[in-house]
This record gives C-alpha cells, structure tokens and sequence, in this order.
C-alpha cells in the first residue's frame, strides 16, 4: 500500500489522514484529495469502509453499568470502612446470615486442618481410647441421662464415692500389711545363711568393664599401708634395743 | 479540581478519596469490562486497579499529565499484566466459538440474526452489541485498548498516546487497523450466516 500514488496523494499519507477523516476533523484540499484517493486506490477505499464500520460497531456499544456494591468493596479493600457484603446489599442480610458467615470463617481454618489425615487418625485413635477407658470403668454413656442433677443427689452420690474409696484403701492397706508380716515371719524362721564368697580382682574388673550405667566408678574404701604388697620401710622385733642418739651417730 | 482531590487523598481525607472511587469506578469498570470480556473479571479488575492507585497516589505528577490520564494509564497495565497472565487467547480464535463467561450461549455467528439488512440497523439489538463485543475480544490487545479508549470512552489521540505510551502515530494506526479488523470480524461472520 506505501509507495502507491493516485491522485497526488500517497497511500501512507491517506492511512496518517485516516483517523481526522472518520472524526470529521479533516477539512479543505486534504478532505478531496482524500476522498478522491479513496475512491480510486483498491487497498485505500476499502480500508476507509471498513475502519468506518468498526468504528459504527463500537458507537453501538452503550456503557455498562458497574455492580452496586462495587464502590463499597473498592473502600473496603483500600480503607476498611465499608461493611457491607461483597454481592447483595446489606438490607438483604439478616443477622443469622451474618453470624454463619462469621462461623464459616473462623471455623474454615479448623476443619481444613482437621481434614488432613494424620489429624484425623489422631483424632480417631483419642476417641477410641476414650470409649475403651470408659468401657473399662464401667461407665456407660447411655446411661448419663439419666444421672440425677439435683443438689442432694449430686451430694449423696459424692459421698457413696467417697466412702467407696475408702473402704477400697483400707483393704488394700490390710493386705499389704499382712503380706509383710508374713515376710517378717519367714526372716525370722529362716537358718542363717552363710555370706556370699568375695569376688576376686579379675571379677571385678569384669563387671567393671560391663559396666554400661555411665555412672562413675565408686571409690574403694581400702587401707592401702595394710596390703601385703606395700613396702615395709622398718621392722621392729617384739623387744627393741634402747640406742640412743650419740651411739647411732657413732655408727653412722 | 482532581489535583485538589488528590492532595486531600494524600493528606489522609477519607472521603476525598471516596469522591475519587464515585468518580472514576464507573469509567474505569467499562475499560475492564471492554478490555477482559466479563462481568466478574472486571469487577475484580476494578477493584485491583484502585488498590494499586491507592497505593501509588503519590506518584501522581499534576504536571505530566491529567488525573484522568494517569488512572487509564493505571487501569491498562493492569489490563496488560491481566492479559499477560490469562495468557488468553487472541484473534486468531474462530468466531464460532462460545466464550467462556457464556457457556450456554450461541456462538457469535448464531447470535448474528439472518435477516440481511444493513448492519447499522442490526447493532440496536442486544444480540448484536453482544456479537460486537465479543468480536472485540478477539482483537490483538494494542488494538483493543487503542479503539476502546478512543471509540468508547472518546479520549483524544494525545491522551491515549500518553497513556500507552507510545507516539500519536502509532495510536492512530492502531485505532485504524482496530477498527477494521473488528469489521472484517463481523463481516466475516456475516457472510458466513447469509
């Protein structure tokens, strides 16, 4: 299309005027040659029809109304202060709808959490335990609604409790104490045992290499000048001569 | 008037930047909604664009340009980081695909009615303005936001070059071969109906 020349107009300049041609703006000697250009050139004239058509097609566009609560979430989201909900006006609330929609929003975190498997596993395995450990104690969850809430009931069943209790730990104590009676009397009936031989050092040793507590070897509580193997600096006979001092040095 | 505005924005006055919101949240919805194709993004556009205004405020300059200017230069990055993101699809789709935001809808060329008078007529039905717009959807985005700045909301070349930011020229092009193509688009169509 540049380059080409029909009726002392190019086809670049015929695209430059296009624009101020289809808003009217254009006027004169440019205006006829323009729309002489157009009439002649193949790729011009066309192109002149076709930008005016869209251009036809776009003007029917009409402006489309933004959602009502759009100003409102605009400040909400900038400022803070709006209150009212993202679609729906607030007149179209209720005050439960507000409070489950509260609800859902703290309690979405949670139940995503307790969604996940480990959490539900434990959660299963607590409950298990739970209802085991009730089994066990005899309680039975039936049962409860019919316990007796009244204030003499609730204090007749605390001291039956109680009593319950302390019946249990006084035989729980009589047996305890006759077992070691019994023990005592057996002790007491037994021949002397002899003592259990002295291990030997390469024994101790032993143990002292098995030794796995981490605990710090204790100290030997020995008299060490009373071993046979220590060295003996003097002997004295049951009845020792009397030397004096000078005799000693006399020999020295 | 808007310079005044801002400045009250800036120093913290609430409702000065209310009155910006009321002013400007209708043009800058149309832009979105023009430019992205449905209802729920331009919302969701709409409110990212004042967000980031909010934020930006400051970097408004009086002296380079409008108020009005700066928040369409505002709404198309946006736009563009949008596009650029959705990676959505571009004219080279055919027109007898259904959009999405409309999934049960006809496609365009049904949409289009086959009585063969002339199109000036035909764009005053709702079926038509919807084709047009969805025509428009299939435009390349330079040449989308060229026309829909220029045809729909009537901004002067020197404004649109300042807010795409590119020379006067090249807005004129693109306006030119905007337009066209969005011709071409529905006559295409229309010649496949008839």
């Amino acid at each position: 299309m540049a380059g080409k020349e029909n009726n002392r107009m190019q086809c670049s300049e015929f695209d430059a005027l296009l624009s101020q041609a289809i808003d009217g703006t254009l006027a004169g000697e440019k205006l006829t040659a323009f729309e002489a250009h157009g009439r002649e050139c193949q790729l011009c004239g066309p192109l002149l029809q076709e930008a005016e058509a869209g251009r036809s097609w776009l003007k029917s566009l009409e402006e489309v109304a933004p959602p009502e609560d759009l100003v409102m979430n605009v400040l909400l989201r900038t400022t803070g202060v709006s209150t009212v909900r993202r679609h729906g006006g607030p007149s179209r609330a209720s005050w439960m709808d507000r409070v489950g929609e509260w609800a859902g929003v703290i309690a979405s975190p949670v139940i995503n959490v307790a969604r996940q498997p480990r959490f539900a596993m434990s959660f299963s395995m607590a409950f298990f335990t739970l209802s085991v450990t009730l089994g066990l104690a005899g309680v039975k969850l039936s049962d409860l609604r019919h316990v007796d809430l009244r204030p003499s009931a609730i204090r007749r069943n605390y001291y039956e409790t109680q009593g319950r209790v302390v019946k249990y730990y006084e035989n729980i104590r009589i047996v305890y104490e006759f077992e070691s009676r019994v023990r005592q009397f057996k002790q007491a009936t037994t021949p002397a045992q002899p003592a259990p031989e002295q291990p030997n050092n390469n024994d101790r040793k032993d143990k002292t290499k098995d030794n796995t507590s981490g605990q710090p070897e204790q100290k030997q509580q020995r008299n060490y000048s009373q071993e046979g193997n220590q060295p003996v600096f003097a002997s004295l006979p049951n009845d020792p001569p009397v030397v004096n001092g000078a005799t000693y040095r006399r020999f020295v | 008037m808007a310079a005044l505005l801002v400045r009250r924005c800036i120093s913290g006055d609430a409702a000065a930047w209310e009155e910006i919101v009321q002013r400007y949240h209708r043009r800058i919805y149309n832009i979105c909604y023009r430019f992205a194709g449905s209802n729920n993004d331009a919302d969701d556009l709409t409110q990212e664009v004042f967000i980031k205004m909010y934020r930006t405020l400051n970097s408004y300059d009086m002296d380079r340009g409008a108020f009005m200017t700066w928040v369409t230069t505002v709404t198309r990055n946006l736009l563009v980081d949008h596009f650029r993101k959705t990676r959505q699809e571009r004219m080279t789709d055919s027109l007898d695909t259904t959009s999405s935001d409309h999934e049960d809808a006809m496609a365009l060329g049904e949409r289009i009615p086959d009585r063969g008078p002339a199109p000036d007529s035909r764009v005053q039905t709702r079926e038509a303005k919807e084709a047009v717009h969805q025509a428009l959807q299939k435009l390349s985005p330079e040449l989308r936001e060229a026309v829909i700045l220029r045809d729909l909301q009537d901004m002067d070349y020197r404004e649109i070059a300042t807010a795409l930011k590119v020379p006067e020229g090249t807005v004129k092009s693109r306006i030119n071969r905007g337009r066209a193509e969005l011709a071409r688009l529905l006559q295409r169509t229309y010649r496949q109906v008839m």
